[in-house]
């Protein structure tokens, strides 16, 4: 579902939105049909019958998916809601869902992680600011001035750094091929190893911008695949959270250094032993990748 | 810190005082200690009590029986997010010796559930002697338990006695909860507010529905900022330029919904940093509109006047140009806006070298 939702050649993906009368849904609706995202329904048990912004919505997602053939559900409802709001839409059929919700408790993500495992989805989340394919989809609240069509995919374990890292490369022309928040939990749907094989050959992507932090092993996974398995594109990567003291919880759920374990040295060393151009500063790192790509452009 | 003098418990000794902090390697760190009667209790209770283990001074030390000539095993639970999978752990070699005879460790992956996590417990505790087995199992029942209602994501009893008679005793246990699943867990929600001060960023989150985390008591650089990846890298950034920031920061201004309450609270946790230089405002805004985040600003501002300090405003994003017409119309002497990051961590060096 990734690679169609990816592809610039690929028909459409439809989308269903759950939990569509909320506030984060309604601010964010039209923001996404401007980047051309084909939502057909909406999800509300309070709003059923009615319509959003011209969209049906449904009191559930099994009807908005028997109505429309939703293929993909993102999903803006309270934490404790995510698990069986996600269930019911995978059980519907739907293939992709976003969430984007930030506080959901960690068994609910580690049993909906198994339920996406038994249908053969995909899904992006948690706690993800969403997903787009500038010009031509968006999923999320990803701000819309950072987004520009061009050759960086920018795959992000934080929203406002990848925010502002896209804001810079975007003031110097540098747009995305495709953004991706992995989003900042500890357990995900999808991680940044996972993304590897997807992009390998995705012909719009020139080069791979990685927004990591402490926390976890997600990093030192990705320099594994990448090490047997390279990308053939440069891949840069910021890091944050090196002054963060041992212990202490960072704002993310996942973004903890504990017992000596998933500190920036260990994610910087591996990262670079597998080939990426790892940085400590932004300026540095958008001022490199300007300089690479206008030497790349044709 | 000071810590009370322990009472002498109402058992014989010897007795074992430990310093609560939440932390392992308490033990190598000095921690914990054999106390063979009540002199010596106060002697250890002041030794202990003056310890900073892994960044947490100790605020309370428990005293209980000395468990004597009894075997040391290990059992834990823990998650592994990777996987997506939980982690069932034991290993006869408990106690402190646990890390370095980690080769001595049984584990067995299994999935979120009571019957697979069963399953895994069923397949450990096959592996260990006979007399021990019905110990392995006996613990591990109750550790399955505690994991799934307490929604933990790590659980472990270490040491785990086992008595010459194959009674078990926990010698310790360690329990890291999900702040996420809090509100469900009203019992550790609770817990955590009653001991505000041993628990300061959990209980802090959970009053405030905010991060906060001071990060060097003794820093010059107080940080208003939203995100928390943003927040990461301006203290990465303000380290490497050698400048000491205070704290961490993740305000979720999209939260204040025209509101100055969490940046004034945001402000006042400042007036505790002793050695404040500046406050660096940082914020990122995607959907929030800045027009009004800068009026909540010039509010807040104004409701903790002692916060006497220069404040470097950086807004960046949507209604970033509004929001700087409303603070340049305020006049504020003490506010400078700088829309560019790094010149904004000049202004910071520059207030802090003054």
């Amino acid at each position: 579902m990734l690679e169609r939702l990816i592809d610039p050649d690929a028909p459409a993906i439809t989308v269903m939105v759950q939990g569509a009368t909320g506030r984060a849904a309604s601010r964010n609706i039209g923001r996404m049909r401007a980047h051309g995202t084909h939502i057909v329904a909406g999800v509300s048990p309070r709003g059923a019958g009615d319509s959003i912004e011209g969209i049906p919505l449904f009191a559930t997602a099994t009807e908005a998916a028997a109505a429309t053939g939703a293929e993909a559900s993102l999903l803006m409802v309270p934490p404790l809601s995510v698990l069986p709001a996600a269930t019911e839409a995978l059980e519907a059929g739907v293939k992709l869902i976003v969430t984007v919700t930030e506080g959901i408790p960690v068994h609910d993500t580690v049993r909906l992680h198994a339920v996406v495992r038994t249908h053969g989805a995909t899904w992006i989340g948690a706690s993800s600011p969403g997903l787009a394919v500038p010009g031509r989809c968006k999923l999320g609240f990803l701000p819309d001035a950072c987004l520009l069509p061009g050759p960086l995919a920018i795959w992000s374990k934080s929203g406002t750094l990848s925010y502002e890292t896209g804001l810079r490369l975007v003031a110097r022309g540098l747009g995305q091929s495709a953004w991706i928040g992995v989003g900042g939990d500890p357990v995900k749907g999808t991680r940044f190893a996972d993304l590897v094989a997807p992009f390998r050959h995705h012909a719009p992507t020139r080069g791979v911008v990685i927004v990591g932090e402490i926390g976890g092993t997600e990093e030192e996974e990705l320099a594994e695949v990448l090490a047997t398995a390279p990308m053939g594109k440069p891949i840069y990567a910021i890091l944050a959270g090196a002054a963060a003291p041992e212990g202490r919880m960072m704002g993310h759920a996942g973004a903890i250094v504990s017992g000596g374990r998933g500190g920036f040295s260990s994610k910087a060393a591996a990262l670079e032993a597998a080939g990426v151009h790892v940085f400590r500063a932004i300026a540095p790192m958008v001022d490199r990748i300007a300089n690479d790509m206008k030497e790349h452009r044709p | 810190m000071p810590v009370a003098a322990p009472l002498a418990p109402p058992i014989e000794p010897p007795w074992v005082a430990k310093a609560q902090v939440q932390a392992g390697g308490r033990g190598k760190a000095g921690g914990i200690r054999m106390v063979s009667g009540t002199a010596d209790l106060a002697q250890a209770a002041q030794e202990i009590g003056s310890l900073t283990i892994a960044g947490f001074p100790v605020r309370d030390i428990r005293v209980e029986a000395a468990i004597l000539n009894a075997r040391e095993l290990y059992f834990g639970l823990v998650l592994d997010p990777a996987r997506a999978e939980v982690i069932v752990m034991a290993s006869q070699a408990g106690g402190i010796d646990v890390e370095t005879e980690a080769d001595r460790m049984a584990t067995c992956n299994a999935a979120l559930d009571a019957s697979a996590l069963h399953a895994a417990l069923d397949a450990i505790a096959g592996a260990f002697p006979a007399d021990l087995a019905p110990v392995v199992r006996a613990a591990g029942t109750i550790l399955i338990e505690a994991f799934l209602d307490l929604d933990a994501t790590m659980i472990e009893i270490n040491p785990l006695f086992v008595l010459p008679d194959g009674s078990w005793i926990a010698g310790d246990v360690r329990l890291d909860l999900d702040i996420n699943a809090l509100p469900r867990q009203p019992a550790l929600a609770q817990l955590i507010a009653d001991r505000a001060g041993t628990y300061a960023d959990a209980a802090f989150k959970q009053a405030h529905g905010y991060d906060l985390v001071v990060t060097d008591p003794a820093g010059h650089i107080g940080l208003v900022a939203t995100g928390a990846g943003l927040s990461m890298q301006l203290l990465d950034e303000m380290t490497r330029r050698g400048l000491s920031p205070y704290n961490f920061c993740d305000i979720r201004s999209g939260m204040m919904r025209g509101d100055p309450a969490r940046l004034i609270e945001n402000l006042t946790a400042l007036k505790e940093a002793q050695n404040l230089r500046c406050v660096l405002v940082n914020i990122f805004a995607g959907i929030t509109e800045l027009g009004e985040f800068a009026a909540l600003l010039l509010r807040a501002r104004d409701a903790v006047p002692d916060l006497d300090v220069p404040f470097i405003v950086r807004l960046v994003g949507n209604g970033q140009d509004r929001a700087h017409e409303i603070l340049l119309a305020a006049g504020h002497p003490g506010l400078t806006l700088e829309r560019d990051m790094d010149r904004a961590l000049d202004l910071c060096a520059e207030a802090c070298d003054a």
